[in-house]
């Protein structure tokens, strides 16, 4: 497998970058780890105040933090650094140089810089989620993990799509600086279940900016709140968005020309 | 003096005139998180009828003042000041027979609050249709009395602001300290929930912190939540704050600027 790989060397140098500024890597975890104490004092105080929250208890808001957690770690760690570095290669031609590895662009556009301190935080969000599924008492059937799994994976599938297609735009628009904030600023939406939400924010964060799908619906799949037949419709989903993304990307690469030739 | 800040005023305003677009995705990274709270609260007064004695309208009412209250007194002298230091272009605002913070910087604080704010207005207009807050508590006196209260909220802020940004002469980690910052300052001025919510142990803290003047305070003055003995105290206390911020920026200032060494000079 030439791309895993490809995503080993990666890791082997961005870890070689990492290691050069040791001291900022612990001061990150440490930060990390007061937005965590920060996440459940949140938590605490709501739950000091109301023992369910849209129909969810603690321990499931607490497992929900763990899956935006770990979909905001995906985020952090691997999409918003590529993000920046793309902008800038589209505007002064530098992509040429990545459009010429033999290499899938999308590919390496999307992975070739990894914030590598972050795994720290995907240890946190597992821990977060196993511990959230033990408070609120249920130990979810081996089906039901499947299918979380499953979720996570497409709704994680669905949020890279729509960054494709949205750094895909700066091909078209080469000034479009600003194309993942909308992305980044709705993240925050997926701290909460989407149910708690007034109906026109519910419809922007489940249809238009789809984080509910990465977050909110995987933990009803672990709950057993969907039908067999509605999972299967948002892993459907998941793959179509990517095969619409990965069309939308290879447009845009045919509309690229290059900035010094 | 008037002269200089009338001159740097319209440069400023220029200046971030030409970053509408970037202005209008910051506003609505901002806006995103009160919104997301006054959901999960109202929806929480709703199934109970009333949290702590606040009602679903309280928490309306407060988190749609704060989006105007927080846009006033936040300041970014952090984001505008911080890497002068650190890269070393501040040598050249040096040699101007003015303070580089007290005059410019603030300057342009005060331009991008103005053309937010005039972004913000329509914005906060369709929420209001959206949320459908009930004002009717809200007195003429009250809003008159708010405005020197958002002023002295501001002017603390940006005196911590600036004092902490100069924090950069000694450390490059000074993003780091901002984020430590921006927590800190979350909790305890009342961004996060209205501070009669939080534990007993923050409340008291919140109390004697200058944190509340840039949010809280404001917002009970306009909600007319305070009796006026309070608001009296309170202004008071706000005063010594602002009085301690600038000492500590001044005497920061003063020994930051004899390390400054201009990188790249």
């Amino acid at each position: 497998m030439a791309s895993l790989r490809l995503i080993g060397v990666f890791l082997k140098i961005n870890l070689q970058i990492a290691l050069a500024y040791r001291a900022d890597t612990v001061v990150n975890i440490l930060i990390n780890f007061m937005w965590l104490g920060w996440e459940l004092l949140g938590l605490s105080i709501i739950f000091s105040n109301t023992d369910t929250l849209g129909g969810w208890g603690p321990g499931e808001l607490i497992a929900l933090l763990g899956v935006f957690r770990l979909v905001n770690m995906i985020m952090a760690a691997v999409i918003w650094p590529a993000t920046e570095k793309f902008n800038a290669s589209v505007r002064d031609g530098s992509l040429d140089y990545t459009l010429l590895q033999p290499v899938n662009s999308l590919f390496l556009v999307s992975f070739s810089r990894i914030v590598v301190w972050r795994i720290w935080d995907l240890i946190l969000a597992v821990s977060l989620i196993i511990i959230g599924i033990q408070m609120s008492g249920g130990a979810p059937s081996p089906f039901n993990i499947v299918i979380f799994l499953l979720l996570v994976i497409s709704g994680a599938l669905v949020i890279y799509s729509l960054w494709i297609v949205l750094v895909a735009l700066t091909f078209w628009f080469v000034k479009f600086d600003n194309n993942v904030t909308i992305l980044q600023a709705l993240m925050d939406s997926g701290r909460y279940p989407v149910t708690v939400y007034p109906p026109w924010l519910r419809l922007i964060v489940t249809y238009l900016i789809p984080i509910a799908v990465a977050t909110t619906v995987p933990l009803q799949g672990l709950r057993g709140d969907l039908s067999n037949w509605q999972v299967l419709v948002f892993v459907g989903i998941g793959l179509g968005a990517f095969w619409t993304a990965t069309r939308v990307w290879k447009a845009g690469v045919r509309q690229y020309s290059g900035a010094s030739s | 003096m008037l002269r200089i800040y009338r001159r740097l005023w319209q440069v400023t305003w220029a200046e971030q005139w030409q970053y509408r677009a970037n202005l209008l995705m910051y506003l609505l990274y901002w806006l995103v998180s009160p919104v997301i709270y006054l959901a999960v609260w109202t929806t929480i007064a709703n199934s109970r009828g009333s949290v702590s004695g606040l009602t679903a309208n309280d928490f309306v009412t407060y988190y749609m003042t704060l989006l105007i209250v927080d846009q006033l007194t936040s300041d970014i002298t952090l984001h505008v000041f911080a890497y002068k230091i650190l890269d070393g272009t501040l040598s050249g605002e040096l040699l101007r027979p003015v303070h580089p913070i007290l005059t410019n910087t603030l300057m342009y604080n005060i331009a991008f609050k103005a053309l937010t704010f005039m972004v913000l207005i329509p914005i906060w207009l369709v929420l209001y249709l959206l949320f459908q807050p009930d004002y009717s508590m809200v007195t003429f006196q009250s809003v008159l009395l708010s405005i020197p209260a958002i002023i002295l909220g501001y002017g603390i802020s940006f005196m911590l602001g600036a004092a902490l940004t100069c924090l950069a002469f000694w450390t490059t980690r000074i993003y780091s300290i901002m984020e430590f910052y921006f927590a800190v300052t979350t909790l305890f001025s009342g961004q996060f929930v209205p501070l009669q919510l939080m534990p007993p142990v923050i409340q008291q803290a919140a109390r004697f912190l200058p944190f509340q003047y840039f949010i809280y305070f404001p917002i009970q003055i306009i909600l007319g939540r305070l009796p006026i003995e309070t608001i009296l105290w309170n202004f008071g206390y706000g005063l010594v704050w602002l009085v301690v911020a600038y000492a500590i920026f001044r005497r920061v200032w003063r020994e930051g600027l004899k390390r400054f060494s201009a990188v790249g000079a």
